[in-house]
């Protein structure tokens, strides 16, 4: 607890009460309030370093004071619907204890030319976020499959 | 890479049976080839046959290939509606699509061959289709409506008018089942103005022989010296054309030809281009005479585009005193021949549907067309009410109140007369599009809201009025040659213009509804008219 003041202290004391406030705004401080994982990985974050920040916004938090095995963390870039599948491919090493080198390293060894960019599991979000087969009546680009041309009346 | 063996099927085929010398062998040892000589087509209405030919699949149908695999495909044998010959087909056919067309043997009609356009309109059978019941409102807009409201406007107008203005037109695809419903119920409402487009005003129904290919197709192989006369077989018939040029290099058969400059793929004298010719012949001052007078049994061969002359019966009449100084209709040979040009025509003319007057298009106040797409439609007054049912929107429909969709022959089962007297069905190889129905259906359905309900609920039953008729029809694939062959007709008195004969066909892939409206077609007479 005193080691939290401690480390509380000194950030007001580099950034200011107004750089606080503007740092709990960005981080969406008061969204995370109602939510304990939210809340708990927010506290947590408190004396953690940034190791980095993948393009959806996801920060990756490493402490190594904290017990081994649950000293590396994410913080969701989206506070309303997070889950687990919207870290990428590579920062899940990284997270899982599988390497040391962090996204950001490994980003460069992404193939260029078939590498498909990183979409998250959208099972049970709905309707509109969850993949329909082509011939399906929800999918947009639903195959057309009327095998003639209808003759457009013009006025004339 | 090619699978070509170098068996030169394709290459007698063009010279033997097409009669085009486009194809050939380049290099010869190792390097030999089979190609088309350079910078050239083949310019043949038949070169679709070599695909058939090939032994080995070097030549493929190229709207076709490498679309479908032949186990996917279902057959149906059928007819094909695109000219007068009526050749026998087989459509064969993926799920509600139309995937090729080939030929079927019969000997009598087409052999094993097909024309062009018979092989490839069928890409036109998806494109432009009509597929709901429309009525044009105040503001000149087409707007879908219900078959119950669309028949309803009909009825209602058709009853409005007066019964001498109600016309009604058959279009050249139609088949004789919906022509004797479009007539019945016309005749119901009071009307007896109805015909079959490129008849003509006028036309001989009486006498078979004044319509059909009196020698038959086959029968042609026999002549030994052809008369044309305002016919150009090669555009109208191909497969007429095909046996000609079979005769002619068989038995080295002498062909006169009087009509417009065009093409021929045998040897073929050029006599002259109008009725002058024609009078010379008959008066004996010709030369061609002599070979006429010499040959065992000459055919001569009149085009139906003749039909739409003014002078037509005049023309006739000259035609039939060439044929008694030929000694052309004899009991064992009759040579006379009349080459028609839709596939509607012979059937139309043996229903009789022939118009009351001569001018009933101008004060026509209720129209009917049946298909009919190359009616003159400028003198049509214009507060006249035109109903076009049909498959295609291709030229009446501009004009139309009201539209109803029909079905094309590749949907529905008909009977068809080809021009040598020989009656054939279609069978329905895919279902019909969107909300159209079969053409006799539609006037039948007409008929009861009009309240003048036609008595045939079924094929039978209107096959069975059809046999009160002209029972021919209904002898499938059986030609019924036309039984009395004198000429009955009184000498005509008409003055004989001197307006030289026009072609029928100005375009060959492009002569109705369906072949308007393909791609391919519109593309062949782009890429091979344009070369000649």
């Amino acid at each position: 607890m005193a080691k939290l003041l401690k480390t509380a202290i000194q950030a007001i004391r580099e950034k200011g009460i107004a750089g606080i406030v503007k740092e709990l705004k960005e981080g969406e401080f008061v969204r995370c309030l109602p939510d304990g994982n939210l809340l708990q990985t927010k506290i947590h974050n408190i004396g953690a370093r940034v190791v980095g920040v993948d393009k959806f916004g996801n920060k990756y938090y490493e402490n190594l004071d904290a017990q081994f095995g649950r000293h590396r963390w994410v913080e969701y870039g989206d506070k309303r619907r997070y889950n687990a599948s919207q870290v990428p491919a590579e920062w899940h090493g990284w997270l899982h204890y599988m390497t040391d080198h962090t996204g950001d390293e490994l980003l460069m060894l992404k193939p260029q030319r078939y590498g498909v960019e990183h979409k998250q599991n959208f099972s049970g979000e709905g309707d509109e976020y969850i993949y329909h087969s082509k011939g399906h009546a929800l999918n947009p680009g639903q195959r057309d499959w009327t095998r003639y041309q209808v003759w457009q009346p013009t006025k004339t | 890479m090619t699978r070509c063996i170098q068996c030169t099927r394709c290459v007698r085929f063009a010279s033997e049976v097409a009669g085009v010398q486009d194809l050939g062998m380049l290099g010869r040892g190792s390097g030999e080839e089979i190609g088309t000589y350079v910078e050239k087509l083949m310019t043949s209405e038949l070169s679709g046959n070599v695909i058939d030919i090939c032994p080995v699949g070097a030549l493929t149908s190229k709207p076709f290939a490498f679309k479908a695999r032949n186990w996917e495909l279902k057959g149906t044998e059928t007819i094909d509606v695109t000219d007068a010959v009526g050749s026998n087909i087989r459509i064969d056919s993926r799920g509600l699509e139309v995937m090729r067309i080939i030929p079927r043997l019969n000997e009598d009609i087409n052999e094993e061959w097909i024309s062009d356009k018979t092989r490839f309109c069928y890409d036109g059978l998806k494109r432009q289709r009509l597929n709901d019941p429309m009525i044009r409102g105040p503001d000149g807009r087409f707007k879908s409506v219900s078959w119950r409201d669309a028949l309803a406007i009909v009825a209602e107008v058709a009853l409005q008018v007066k019964p001498e203005e109600i016309v009604g037109v058959a279009g050249r695809l139609s088949d004789a089942e919906s022509m004797i419903a479009l007539k019945d119920f016309l005749n119901r409402m009071g009307s007896n103005n109805v015909w079959c487009e490129g008849n003509g005003v006028r036309p001989n129904a009486d006498l078979r022989s004044g319509y059909l290919l009196n020698s038959s197709i086959s029968g042609l192989e026999k002549a030994d010296v052809f008369l044309l006369v305002g016919t150009q077989p090669r555009i109208e018939a191909p497969m007429v054309n095909a046996r000609i040029h079979k005769t002619v290099r068989a038995n080295h058969a002498e062909v006169g030809y009087i009509g417009p400059p065009t093409d021929f793929n045998y040897n073929c004298k050029n006599l002259g281009t109008g009725p002058q010719t024609l009078l010379e012949i008959a008066e004996g001052r010709h030369p061609f005479c002599s070979a006429l007078l010499a040959a065992k049994n000459p055919a001569i061969i009149v085009g139906a585009g003749l039909f739409e002359r003014k002078d037509k019966d005049s023309i006739l009449s000259v035609v039939n005193s060439i044929a008694k100084l030929g000694n052309v209709v004899r009991p064992d040979w009759n040579g006379l021949n009349f080459l028609l040009l839709h596939a509607a025509q012979a059937a139309s003319l043996d229903l009789g549907l022939v118009p009351e007057s001569d001018n009933s298009i101008e004060s026509a106040k209720f129209l009917y067309l049946m298909g009919a797409d190359d009616v003159e439609l400028d003198e049509l007054p214009s507060d006249a009410f035109v109903v076009y049912q049909g498959h295609h929107g291709d030229r009446s429909v501009y004009r139309a109140n009201v539209i109803l969709p029909a079905s094309a022959f590749s949907e529905k089962e008909g009977t068809y007369e080809n021009t040598e007297g020989c009656s054939q069905q279609t069978l329905p190889a895919v279902p019909t599009v969107g909300d159209a129905r079969d053409d006799w259906k539609i006037i039948r359905a007409l008929s009861e809201v009009a309240g003048v309900c036609l008595p045939y609920d079924n094929l039978s039953g209107i096959r069975s009025r059809i046999s009160v008729v002209a029972p021919n029809l209904l002898r499938v694939d059986e030609r019924e040659p036309a039984l009395i062959h004198t000429d009955l007709k009184p000498d005509c008195q008409q003055k004989l213009s001197t307006e030289p004969f026009s072609s029928a066909v100005d375009n060959f892939y492009m002569t109705d509804s369906i072949t308007r409206a393909s791609k391919i077609m519109a593309q062949c007479s782009a890429s091979l008219l344009s070369k000649k």
